[in-house]
């Protein structure tokens, strides 16, 4: 790798972001491991996927732009990728998730309604 | 140039015949025949340049390099050919334009005989003996789709495969002995050939190759004991019996023997060979036309016996015997052609062949029945007709040529024998058909026939009696000019006359007349005319030939049943214990040792995602049998270390391959893992069986010996230098020579294209193979129902196909990918365009839009994608191949070899500076490729799903599934 110097302004907001999301990240996956159940554990890897990837967008975008002397916007394109595309999996997971526990359960009273959840039953 | 334009003009009419409509009669039968008289017109014009031994030729320089040449090449002999071949074609396509049922899809019976006639004045025209042997099976070839030209009648088909199996393996022995003779004489030319007798006479070789050139033509005239295809072949239409079966493709055999009569000829060998195979032949005919129920069989066993006469003939290693050869080649297609196609009016008219039902047409057709009993009367060698005068000459050789007292007696008595029979068989086929009792059993009343069918026969007919009268003046100088090409200016004497006095060929006719006569009247008394034949037809060689076809088939499939088996596991055992064996030896000799290059430090960071990506794919080896799911995911987890490390040794476009590569690989396996048989649980009790256990050993060891052998292999070559400067070349050239900066791609589409060409077609092959396989696929019978997940779905995940979004938990995962389709799209088309100067390339751009389609099917359904978009994948794997060859082939117009670039800059006005260049068109070959080879397998599998058979549930809830569950249990 070739060294190149950076601007000031552009090291330490860099840096500071890289490690900020770095620690989204990590924080994210440790909750994976730890958390009890799995809708709890849903919920922390989109603390990268979300906060995490943005901190690291930013960045790249300050460095490229420093490096090229224009300023490189294309990392937006990528978040909105990551903006569309993730909740997708999230929510078919979800929807799995959903579907296998109302099959485990010895006695199912109450059908799934079209959208997964259950309909009370009538008076 | 007038000689190719005669071999290429069948050929041209054969193609535009074939582009007719089915129904285009009148149209089909004019072009074939002004074909066939141009071609007439043509061959009569060069006469004179072949006249007193002159020879036309024309070459064209074909692969100079390997001395390939498109040779033509026409003396005497080859004009008479390709007159007789012209001349009777034009007859034939005149009798088949109404002797063809309006039913019958006539273009292709007129572009299959335009093909032939095309094949057949090739092999005639060719000077060089491969073309010989190219045109040779082409005519095979065609004969095999006239043959089998009405193949809704087993009789016929069962008849093509004969033919083609006889008379193709002939012509592989042919080109065996033609590359023997290449060989020896050290080149292919006829000319070069043909004075290099004494050579090849000499050569130790020649007994081999006589032998293999005696197959090629023995089998292709129908000689003893290869001549059972041509009765069978008799359900051919009559026009095809007339034409290829008896006047010029059976002749191609004897042809290539007068053709190589100077070179070869002159042996003991030759005359055992070729003279007892005609002899055979000619009695066996003769003998079996005697006794035929068929009028065209007595016709096939005849000719058998007539071309029987010619190869003894040319046996004999006597000049004045080839004259004689040459002679009654011509006499033998006139007569023959014409009885064809009176056979040919008769079945017409009455429906029928049996010559057990038929009797008395003599009232009915009187035309028909002259013309067939003069040309009948020529075959059987009546004086004033022509082939009275060759069986003359034929007995006059017979005498002379015998050195030792035993074959100047048997020499005599089979030609002898032979002209009793002929005279026999064409009194019986006349007699029986025409002058009998009037037979009141016939499918239809005979009449005379359109004057179209008559005329050919008749002309021939005339033909015959001309040259049986005035033999001198007609055919005389003709035959001269034929000998002389093949003998040389020095004739032997010879008299072509009716009258030579009081001699002993005119008595053995005569002798012969009167036996024939004799032998007839004899059967008649006794009532055994229609008989089968004595002694032969116990021995019947088309059902050997059945039985020894059957024979063949059953041990090859033993044999590969013995060596091959059609489970992919010992394939894959024997295909990885091969190559560790191999790899193993190939260490034998030196044996193996690290490099001296220095090792790098051990990065923690990088060896601890490969820690994790080993524990990946041991797992998903481990799991594959028991847990399919987690074995694919773990799969994906090995793949995506595999990306990381290419990011990390700063490879982006092998990164961003990879990645797009596992996408679409762990997909696809996804949908195909719903088709696998049912897993066998980690406890069942069949896995812990002794065989069990120890093959799982065995597969173990194996797979970590060739993992590790594979592992130091590669730490081997990595820690040498490096050989050549090879990356440095790709460096400093890909922006100077090639004009790219992303080198892995100018490698790609570039320096080695024609690798990627290769690879790309790999893919194609595949992806069609995919769907071959998938397209007849049925599942295993534990997985055809719908899985016990879906059918307990309270909200199934089809979408009707009207509905704009699906229903329920997948309509907002819809609207997203829905979304992301076209951006996909726009990426795809970016990497690619791109893929030049930066990561990217067509592979990876045809990834990315794969898998844009491949996730509209995963959100929307099989039939919502299809109503809504019609994607052919064939049509673009077509159109990627076409593209990528259109780019190689684009750069022989500039005089460079296959596959070289081409480029322009352009400035064009709004858009600024363009570079355009051929490997651009050639990145978007291997674009549409690989989204075509993806989406097709694809939708194969996508597919398996709507076939099969499935029992939804009618109403979706909870119950109605569980009564399923119980339904199937007690089942």
């Amino acid at each position: 790798m070739n060294h190149v110097d950076l601007p000031l302004w552009v090291t330490i907001p860099g840096t500071l972001l890289l490690v900020f999301g770095g620690l989204l990240v990590l924080i994210g996956s440790a909750g994976l491991v730890k958390l009890e159940h799995f809708y709890a554990r849903m919920h922390p890897p989109t603390m990268g996927t979300t906060l995490g990837t943005g901190c690291v967008l930013i960045t790249s975008m300050l460095v490229s732009s420093a490096l090229e002397q224009r300023p490189v916007i294309h990392e937006i394109l990528i978040t909105v990728f990551v903006v569309m595309s993730a909740p997708v999996s999230a929510m078919l997971l979800m929807r799995a998730a959903v579907y296998r526990e109302h099959r485990k359960r010895p006695e199912p009273t109450q059908p799934l309604d079209d959208i997964g959840g259950t309909i009370p039953p009538r008076d | 140039m007038l000689l190719t334009l005669i071999a290429a003009l069948p050929f041209v009419g054969s193609i535009a015949a074939a582009f007719l409509p089915a129904g285009a009669r009148n149209a089909a039968a004019w072009l074939a025949g002004v074909v066939a008289v141009a071609c007439l017109a043509l061959v009569a014009l060069l006469y004179p340049g072949v006249q007193a031994g002159g020879v036309e030729t024309f070459r064209f320089e074909w692969l100079p390099q390997f001395g390939l040449d498109l040779y033509f090449r026409m003396d005497g002999f080859a004009w008479l050919f390709a007159l007789l071949v012209s001349l009777m074609g034009a007859l034939v396509v005149l009798y088949a334009r109404y002797y063809m049922s309006p039913e019958d899809p006539v273009p292709r019976f007129f572009a299959f005989l335009l093909a032939f006639m095309g094949a057949m004045l090739g092999v005639v025209l060719s000077g060089n003996l491969i073309q010989i042997v190219v045109f040779w099976e082409l005519t095979s070839f065609t004969s095999f789709m006239l043959i089998a030209y009405w193949y809704h009648l087993p009789d016929a088909r069962r008849a093509a495969r004969m033919s083609v199996t006889v008379t193709v393996a002939g012509g592989l022995c042919l080109l065996m002995g033609v590359l023997m003779i290449g060989e020896i004489v050290g080149s292919y030319d006829l000319d070069d050939v043909l004075v290099a007798g004494d050579v090849l006479r000499a050569h130790p070789w020649y007994g081999a190759l006589l032998i293999l050139i005696a197959l090629g033509v023995l089998t292709k005239s129908a000689q003893f004991p290869f001549h059972f295809w041509l009765p069978q072949a008799m359900t051919a239409p009559t026009p095809v019996s007339a034409y290829l079966h008896s006047a010029t493709m059976v002749k191609a055999g004897v042809f290539l023997l007068a053709r190589l009569w100077p070179a070869l000829a002159g042996t003991n060998l030759w005359f055992w060979i070729i003279a007892s195979a005609g002899a055979a032949s000619l009695l066996v005919g003769a003998f079996s036309a005697t006794f035929q129920r068929d009028t065209k069989g007595v016709l096939a066993y005849s000719t058998i016996s007539h071309l029987g006469l010619i190869t003894m003939l040319l046996g004999m290693n006597s000049e004045l015997a080839l004259v004689a050869a040459v002679f009654h080649m011509m006499n033998h297609a006139t007569f023959k052609a014409s009885l064809f196609m009176a056979a040919g009016i008769v079945q017409h008219e009455t429906g029928t062949r049996d010559m057990k039902r038929l009797g008395g047409l003599a009232r009915s057709m009187p035309i028909t029945a002259a013309v067939a009993t003069v040309a009948a009367a020529a075959m059987a060698g009546v004086p004033l007709l022509n082939g009275f005068l060759s069986k003359e000459m034929f007995f006059a050789e017979a005498i002379v040529v015998g050195r030792s007292l035993g074959m100047s007696i048997t020499l005599p008595t089979i030609a002898l024998l032979a002209g009793v029979f002929s005279v026999a068989y064409s009194l019986r086929f006349v007699h029986q058909v025409f002058f009998t009792e009037p037979s009141h059993d016939l499918p239809k009343p005979g009449h005379e026939p359109t004057r179209g069918m008559i005329v050919p026969g008749a002309l021939l007919v005339v033909a015959c009696l001309l040259v049986g009268v005035l033999p001198a003046v007609t055919v005389g100088p003709v035959l001269e000019t034929a000998m002389m090409s093949i003998l040389g200016p020095e004739l032997p004497e010879y008299r072509l006359a009716i009258w030579h006095g009081f001699t002993l060929p005119l008595v053995m006719s005569f002798i012969a007349l009167a036996g024939g006569i004799t032998f007839y009247v004899l059967l008649l008394a006794r009532g055994a005319v229609m008989s089968p034949t004595p002694i032969l037809s116990r021995l019947n060689a088309a059902r050997m030939f059945d039985v020894a076809n059957v024979v063949v088939v059953r041990g090859a499939a033993k044999l590969s049943h013995l060596f091959f088996t059609r489970r992919l596991q010992s394939q894959l055992l024997a295909i990885v214990g091969i190559a560790l064996v191999a790899g193993v030896a190939a260490f034998g000799s030196t044996g193996w040792s690290a490099g001296e290059n220095p090792l790098t430090p051990i990065d923690p960071l990088f060896t601890l995602l490969w820690v994790v990506g080993a524990a990946c794919a041991v797992g998903a080896a481990q799991q594959a049998k028991f847990h399919r799911l987690a074995a694919l995911i773990m799969l994906g987890g090995a793949g995506l270390v595999t990306c990381l490390t290419f990011a990390w040794f700063s490879a982006p476009d092998l990164a961003l391959t990879q990645i797009a590569v596992e996408v679409v690989t762990v997909v696809l396996l996804l949908l195909g893992l719903r088709w696998l048989p049912r897993r066998i649980a980690f406890d069942d009790p069949r896995r812990k069986t002794p065989r069990a256990r120890g093959r799982r050993a065995r597969d173990f060891l194996l797979a970590v010996a060739a993992g590790c052998g594979t592992a130091a292999l590669a730490f081997a070559v990595l820690t040498r230098p490096q050989v050549s400067d090879l990356p440095g070349y790709f460096l400093r050239n890909s922006l100077e020579v090639a004009g790219g900066r992303n080198v892995v791609n100018v490698i790609l589409v570039d320096f080695r294209s024609f690798d990627t060409l290769g690879e790309i077609t790999v893919v194609a092959i595949v992806a069609l193979i995919v769907y071959a396989l998938l397209r007849r696929f049925r599942p295993a019978p534990e997985s055809i129902d719908v899985p016990k997940a879906q059918r307990a779905d309270p909200a199934p995940l089809t979408t009707a196909v009207d509905a704009p979004l699906p229903r329920g938990y997948m309509r907002l995962p819809a609207v997203l990918v829905r979304l992301i389709g076209p951006m996909a799209g726009l990426v795809s088309v970016y990497f690619l365009l791109r893929g030049h100067q930066a990561p990217g390339g067509g592979f990876v751009g045809g990834l990315v839009m794969a898998s844009a389609v491949i996730v509209q099917y995963m959100v929307g359904g099989t039939m919502w994608v299809e109503s809504r978009l019609r994607i052919h994948p064939q049509v673009w794997i077509a159109l990627g191949m076409i593209g990528a060859g259109t780019a190689g082939i684009a750069a022989w117009f500039a005089g460079k070899p296959f596959l070289s670039a081409l480029a322009a800059d352009l400035h064009l006005p709004l858009i600024g500076d363009v570079h355009l260049s051929t490997v651009l068109l050639f990145d978007l070959g291997v674009y549409m490729l690989v989204i075509g080879a993806v989406v097709l397998m694809l939708v194969a599998l996508a597919h398996q799903s709507l076939r099969s058979p499935r029992r939804v549930p009618v109403e979706p809830s909870r119950e109605s599934a569980e009564e399923t569950d119980e339904a199937e249990a007690v089942v």
